[in-house]
């Protein structure tokens, strides 16, 4: 689901789990969308720290 | 007389999930029972089980997985005297395992379900959808469930394994037989022997002629720590490729042909803005979750003032989760471009569903090629739509015009 909101943050492995694709600070511009990703997730996995 | 045809008298402590109008729709007895002072339903009928319908409490006993054990899976027991024969005791892994075996049951098949890993059955499947809709066009009315929806996934699913399409009408029987027909227990007894059967002459067939690039020899070469698989584990995850991946795609994609064909205005807004499409996937899968499945309780616990037994049924009704106001605004409408939407369509925890991209990406192109070739079209009557339910809520006729 994350990698369906926000595909430039978020992507799968091999067996298709869910990682992250980027280090650091996620860039402004891409907030809107992890918040989505975030509020969409339906196991609860992703935390945004601010 | 039979479970079902007693009347109900009350939603919270005698409902039927067999019986005709909740089969067809099982909305309104979801929210008398979520919106009572019992908000988890307990019945008698069908060999009894509890019924929670609030989000909360469907995802905590899905996460619960060593209370709430995967032990059996399916809304009613099985078929008595099912345990006979050599290959009786083949399940469906990983989704009737527990841990630990689960680890590795849901590992090896995990990399075939990968987002990267379904991609590549796009084209096939778009190519399939076209092929059905070729064959109806120029008639200007077809059967969205039987002409339509009915042969996505069972074709997906079988070039998956790599068994002959042309047993497409079995296999749909077997699977019926299995999810649709649980009160029959020996139609259900005679699918299962059906497909154990088959699968096991398709594993010999591959063991004098070898075969590359199929499910089925994937499963057959693979090993772990070392050693091959059991064979019944083989057959186990073909029964669940069939079972689990045949009936509920089918239901979702024929649901939302349903509910295309009465909504012209959601057709406009995905023709205008296609980039609806991901988020209008995920609030069809909302509003029209197909699956309940079931857990077996492991000891004697009080669960949210219910006290549940030891080898108690739950039914976890996502359809009933995704419909509970407390987690989402509005929860019978549609919202396309839904901000919020934890849905459990594909449940939750360590079970969550090991095929949600494919079915996904088959929900998705179906409605995209039907839509591109077919934009507008109606119901012809709504009152003749017929329905599964129970474990599989769809619907199994649906004749539109266009």
């Amino acid at each position: 689901m994350c990698a369906i909101a926000a595909p430039e943050v978020f992507g799968s492995d091999e067996i298709g789990n869910a990682k992250i694709l980027i280090s650091g600070d996620v860039p402004e511009a891409l907030h809107a969308k992890v918040r989505r990703a975030e509020s969409n997730c339906p196991e609860r996995a992703i935390t945004i720290t601010e | 007389m039979t479970d079902t045809q007693k009347p109900v008298k009350d939603m919270t402590t005698d409902y039927d999930i067999f019986d005709p109008e909740f089969v067809k729709n099982p909305y309104p007895g979801y929210s008398e029972i979520r919106e009572s002072q019992c908000p988890i339903a307990h019945t008698d009928r069908h060999k009894g089980s509890w019924l929670p319908t609030r989000y909360d409490d469907v995802v905590a006993i899905a996460q619960e997985y060593e209370t709430f054990t995967s032990r059996q899976i399916l809304v009613m027991p099985p078929a008595e005297g099912r345990v006979e024969g050599p290959y009786a005791a083949v399940g469906a892994p990983p989704i009737t395992s527990d841990p630990p075996d689960h680890h590795w049951h849901r590992r090896l098949i995990l990399p075939v379900f990968a987002p990267q890993a379904v991609a590549k059955y796009e084209t096939s499947t778009r190519n399939l959808c076209n092929a059905l809709i070729d064959e109806f066009i120029d008639k200007g009315t077809a059967d969205a469930a039987a002409d339509y929806a009915q042969h996505i996934p069972v074709r997906v699913i079988a070039t998956m394994l790599g068994v002959p399409l042309e047993m497409e009408p079995e296999f749909t029987d077997w699977v019926r037989g299995v999810l649709e027909n649980m009160t029959d227990d020996e139609w259900r007894m005679r699918s299962f022997r059906s497909i154990v059967e088959f699968f096991l002459g398709q594993v010999e067939d591959r063991k004098k002629n070898p075969r590359e690039n199929d499910l089925i020899t994937d499963l057959m070469n693979a090993e772990v720590e070392g050693k091959k698989v059991p064979i019944e584990y083989v057959l186990g995850v073909c029964q669940l490729m069939l079972v689990a991946g045949i009936d509920t795609t089918w239901s979702a994609i024929g649901s939302c042909m349903w509910h295309m064909a009465q909504h012209p205005e959601h057709r406009k807004q995905l023709r205008e803005n296609p980039d609806l499409w991901p988020t209008a996937i995920e609030e069809l899968l909302r509003v029209y979750a197909p699956v309940t499945m079931a857990r077996i309780v492991d000891h004697d616990i009080e669960f949210q003032g219910c006290p549940m037994k030891a080898g108690d049924r739950v039914l976890m009704a996502f359809p009933a989760a995704n419909r509970d106001p407390r987690q989402f605004e509005n929860p019978d409408e549609v919202i396309l471009d839904r901000e919020n939407n934890r849905h459990v369509a594909f449940g939750s925890g360590i079970h969550r569903c090991a095929g949600s991209n494919l079915a996904r990406l088959e929900l998705r192109v179906a409605l995209q090629t039907w839509l591109a070739r077919i934009p507008e079209f109606e119901l012809v009557d709504p009152s003749s739509v017929t329905w599964a339910g129970g474990q599989v809520h769809g619907p199994r006729k649906c004749m539109v015009k266009f």
